[in-house]
C-alpha cells in the first residue's frame, strides 16, 4: 500500500502501536494521553472506593478495623499521590472546558503550563493538610 | 439486528453533559479531599461519618457526588471506546457492561449511604 502513494506517509495498520508512538507529541498530546490514563485510574478508584466503604453497613467495629489499615503512613502517602491524579484530571479538565467554551485554543499551551504550577502548589498544600497532624505531633505540639 | 443509528446520535448531549458534570466534580472532589483529610479522624472514624450523615443535605451531596462521578467516569470510558471502529455487537456489549456495572455500583453506594442510621436526639 505504501508504495502507491510516493512521498505521502500512509498508515500501516499492522504497526499501529509503533505508528502512534512515532507521532511528535506536543504539550496537548501529552495532556490528552495523561487525561485518559488518569481518568481510567479515577473510575477504577471509584469502584474500589465503593467496595472499601461497604463495611459501613456492618457497623462501627468492622468499619474502624478496615479504616485503621488505611491510616498507615505508606497508604496515607498513596492517598496523597492519588491527589496528583485528581489534580491533573481536574485542572486539565478545566483547561479542556476553556478550550471549548472560552476560545482557549489560542492560549491552551499557557494554560497547560499554568495548570502544572497551580497543580504543584495545590499538591503541596494538600500534603500540609493531610500531614499537619503528624507534623505538629512530631514537634510536640 | 443490532443496528445502531449512529447518525441520529452525534454525541453532542454526552459531550455537554461531560463538561457540566466535570465542572461540578472539580468542586466536589477537592472539597471531598479537604473534608476527608483535614484531620486523620475526619475520614477514618465511624463517629465522623455518622456525624456528617445526620444532615440530610450532606447525604444528598454524597449521593449527587457518587452519581455524577459514576456517570462522568463511565461516559468517559465510552468516549475512549468511541475513538475506535467497533463492530455493532461489540458496541452493544460495551455499553451494556458499562451500564450494568455503573448501575450496580451506584445502587451499592446508595445502599451504603442509606444504611447509616439517623440518631434520635
Amino acid at each position: 500500500m505504501a508504495d502507491e502513494y510516493k512521498g505521502i506517509k500512509t498508515f500501516d495498520q499492522k504497526e499501529w502501536v509503533k505508528e502512534n508512538l512515532s507521532y511528535k507529541k506536543d504539550s496537548g498530546s501529552w495532556a490528552w494521553i495523561f487525561h485518559r490514563v488518569t481518568g481510567l485510574a479515577l473510575i477504577g478508584y471509584l469502584f474500589l472506593h465503593v467496595y472499601s466503604l461497604s463495611t459501613l453497613t456492618s457497623g462501627r467495629t468492622a468499619f474502624e478495623t478496615k479504616m485503621q489499615s488505611f491510616l498507615s503512613p505508606p497508604l496515607l502517602a498513596l492517598e496523597w499521590f492519588l491527589f496528583i491524579i485528581v489534580l491533573f484530571h481536574s485542572l486539565n479538565g478545566v483547561r479542556i472546558v476553556l478550550v471549548d467554551w472560552a476560545d482557549g485554543a489560542k492560549y491552551h499551551k499557557t494554560l497547560y503550563r499554568f495548570s502544572w504550577i497551580i497543580g504543584i502548589i495545590l499538591f503541596l498544600l494538600m500534603g500540609y493538610i493531610m500531614f499537619s497532624h503528624e507534623i505538629l505531633k512530631f514537634f510536640g505540639k | 439486528m443490532f443496528k445502531l443509528q449512529s447518525t441520529k446520535n452525534s454525541g453532542a448531549n454526552s459531550w455537554i453533559m461531560q463538561r457540566i458534570s466535570g465542572i461540578a466534580l472539580v468542586v466536589l472532589m477537592i472539597g471531598h479531599y479537604i473534608l476527608m483529610h483535614y484531620h486523620p479522624d475526619s475520614g477514618h472514624t465511624y463517629d465522623a461519618v455518622l456525624g456528617r450523615m445526620q444532615y440530610s443535605w450532606y447525604r444528598i451531596i454524597d449521593l449527587t457526588f457518587l452519581s455524577l462521578g459514576m456517570y462522568h467516569g463511565l461516559n468517559g470510558i465510552w468516549g475512549i471506546f468511541r475513538d475506535y471502529n467497533m463492530k455493532p455487537w461489540l458496541k452493544i456489549s460495551v455499553i451494556s457492561a458499562l451500564v450494568i456495572f455503573g448501575i450496580a455500583f451506584t445502587v451499592w453506594g446508595y445502599s451504603i449511604i442509606f444504611s447509616i442510621p439517623y440518631l434520635k436526639s
